[in-house]
């Protein structure tokens, strides 16, 4: 018995090793790939050794940000999907099934069309509004717990179509407004520091709060009841967990756009390589999403080389079958 | 409730209602007429505003009826052989199906986008709908899995809708006001892709009331065997065909086959029979409103059908949800 504890808890740490290193290499082929390739050696030099050369300054102002931003967002939406998940129990919830991103960029979209002049620093409070709205909306119907993952996912889907009509009318009434599509889609492309510091101090804050309500969240899944009786607040956690999600994806949002599927398909990965612990699983959960969504900005520049695509699409063309997956996964328990 | 006894009067009520607001439909837009004005134009006694009438609103208004009376069956008929009273085609990811192949032509030919269009929406449609079925059939008979699976067909279709508008920025607002949703423009030559929903309607209305197949329960469905899934497979065809010849239309405009079916059911129970054409006469007054509405409030500028219908299918969806809930 002792021995399989010590067993897995190696088994942790290798995943966790691994996982850090993936996280590593991932910036570094991030950082070099481009539409100007360059070599692993001149990165390094670049970031360790700074000097004025022209790839110094790419790497520097354009794509280190870029690359940090992909971490972090990843990391942001993929604690957001787990919190979701944990709170509401059902595999299928994800910022994006919430109606959580929709809702941030309808406000959005309004809010850079009804107040163009308006800095991008404030757009992000614009963003929670409309996150918590999409999302509170969903979650009163899939609060009770009784909800199958069909019927959220329906009643999400509707949400979602719902808010991006609305989204597309508005943009339709303003042709100027066009500009909007590509950061609808979901990208990091173009991004400089002046964007890590805006997303930076909110998922700063968010991640570490969800770390430190990783021991609450992971009795509240254990079921509501024996929650209560191990003397922990279920609606209060409820409530703050709910206040993470919506700053965490919210601030993604009004950095990046929608990014899709990261907030789903991580928790699940998370959950099978360090087991039902909410205190592992969300540290994973962070660094997971964070390697996803960089490996996932890497592949987005070749899809059409030399054009680059949102990173939206491809996180899209690679979570649609993990949610056929789990779907199935999902239905087979039942039976 | 007493009304559901009477579901003849529903029906009569509703056509008369229909028909009172396609003649008010008719004067609405740049142009006023009375509907006075319209009757006279219409007998032929007068000849004020024959053109526009003619050759623009009726046409328009005929297609409104036709596409909203289509996505409503085909939303009861989704939502029948599902057994969920969530789907509808555009949840399901038919309407995005469509929707992909038909930003694809309208974006890589341009020019031969008005023929062209209509039989790629269809198309796309299918494909969704095919590959439904081929992720469905080798699993059991149970249609739950076929909802989950149109989700995620859709966000595929959704990523490549995208795809296409970032890569070719050009052509953006003509995709997009047909993604909304728009009855702006179409007239008689758009009236030949319809001609599918004019008959499928009728035959599905007849073929329902014979055998009350959205009704049977599961156990009923097994004792008949086999043959229950062919059908089902049957009205699933006939549910795609009806939405790919709307979208084809008027591009991809939603809520209406998830509301109208409902408001059906409120109305006159869920028996097939009443169901199917009571749906259908309120979307096709769903969207006549929609379309009237959006024309008639800000005139010049029009506010696409589909804008209209999410703003007033939204709400009465969250309602639903809630009394869902409730029921439980």
């Amino acid at each position: 018995m002792n021995k399989n504890i010590k067993k897995q808890r190696a088994r942790r740490y290798i995943i966790g090793f691994i996982s850090v290193f993936l996280l590593i290499a991932g910036i570094f082929i991030h950082v070099s790939v481009g539409s100007s390739s360059i070599g692993i050696t001149d990165v390094i030099k670049a970031l360790f050794q700074p000097d004025n050369s022209k790839q110094t300054t790419v790497i520097q102002t354009l794509r280190l940000p870029r690359a940090v931003l992909a971490a972090l967002i990843g990391a942001s939406l993929a604690v957001a999907g787990a919190l979701m998940q944990a709170i509401t129990r059902n595999s299928l919830a994800s910022p994006q099934v919430f109606g959580v991103n929709a809702g941030a960029s309808l406000a959005i979209v309004v809010a850079t069309i009804l107040f163009p002049e308006l800095h991008s620093k404030t757009t992000v409070y614009f963003a929670f509004l409309g996150s918590a709205l999409g999302g509170i909306t969903v979650y009163l119907f899939a609060a009770g717990g009784k909800v199958t993952h069909i019927k959220l996912a329906l009643a999400g889907m509707a949400v979602h179509l719902f808010l991006s009509s609305l989204t597309q009318g508005v943009i339709v009434l303003n042709e100027d407004a066009t500009d909007v599509l590509y950061w609808l889609v979901g990208s990091i492309n173009g991004k400089n520091w002046s964007h890590v510091l805006i997303l930076l101090p909110w998922s700063v804050f968010g991640l570490l709060a969800a770390f430190i309500m990783g021991r609450s969240i992971s009795i509240l899944v254990l079921g509501e009841n024996m929650a209560t009786g191990l003397g922990e607040k279920v609606q209060w956690i409820r409530l703050v967990s709910g206040v993470i999600v919506i700053i965490l994806a919210g601030s993604s949002v009004a950095v990046a756009g929608p990014i899709g599927f990261i907030g789903l398909m991580v928790p699940h990965i998370a959950r099978k390589l360090v087991g039902g612990d909410y205190q592992r699983i969300l540290p994973f959960s962070a660094l997971l999403g964070g390697i996803l969504l960089i490996y996932a900005d890497i592949l987005s520049r070749f899809i059409a080389y030399p054009f680059e695509s949102p990173v939206g699409i491809v996180t899209a063309l690679i979570g649609a079958p993990f949610f056929l997956y789990l779907a199935r996964k999902g239905r087979n328990i039942k039976q | 409730m007493n009304a559901k006894k009477h579901p003849y009067g529903i029906l009569s009520v509703l056509l008369i209602i229909l028909v009172m607001i396609a003649f008010i439909s008719l004067g609405i837009g740049a142009v006023y007429t009375s509907p006075v004005e319209v009757f006279t134009n219409l007998i032929g006694k007068s000849q004020s505003n024959h053109f526009i009438l003619f050759n623009y609103r009726i046409p328009r208004m005929l297609l409104a009826v036709i596409v909203g009376a289509s996505l409503a069956v085909s939303g009861a008929i989704l939502q029948g052989i599902l057994k969920n009273p969530l789907a509808s085609p555009d949840v399901i990811g038919v309407t995005k199906g469509s929707g992909l192949f038909a930003v694809a032509v309208l974006i890589i030919f341009p020019g031969a986008s008005m023929v062209a269009l209509p039989f790629s929406a269809f198309l796309g449609a299918a494909v969704i709908a095919i590959a439904l079925m081929l992720f469905s059939y080798t699993q059991s008979t149970k249609t739950h899995s076929l909802a989950l699976i149109g989700v995620a067909l859709g966000a595929i279709c959704q990523a490549g809708i995208q795809y296409f508008m970032i890569k070719f920025p050009d052509n953006v607002n003509t995709t997009l006001l047909w993604l909304t949703g728009s009855l702006w423009g179409r007239g008689w030559n758009e009236m030949w892709f319809l001609i599918p929903c004019l008959i499928l309607i009728p035959l599905i209305i007849i073929f329902i009331s014979k055998l009350d197949i959205l009704n049977l329960g599961d156990e009923m469905a097994v004792g008949l065997g086999e043959r229950i899934k062919y059908v089902r497979y049957t009205l699933l065809s006939i549910s795609v065909i009806l939405t790919g010849a709307s979208v084809a239309v008027v591009g991809s405009i939603g809520f209406i086959g998830l509301i109208s079916p409902h408001i059906g059911r409120r109305l006159v129970g869920s028996r097939s029979k009443f169901l199917l054409p009571v749906s259908a006469l309120i979307g096709a007054l769903f969207l006549l409103l929609a379309d009237t509405v959006g024309r008639g409030v800000v005139p010049p500028i029009e506010i696409p059908s589909g804008i209209v219908t999410a703003i007033i299918g939204a709400p009465y969806f969250l309602y639903l949800l809630r009394r869902e809930q409730k029921n439980k």
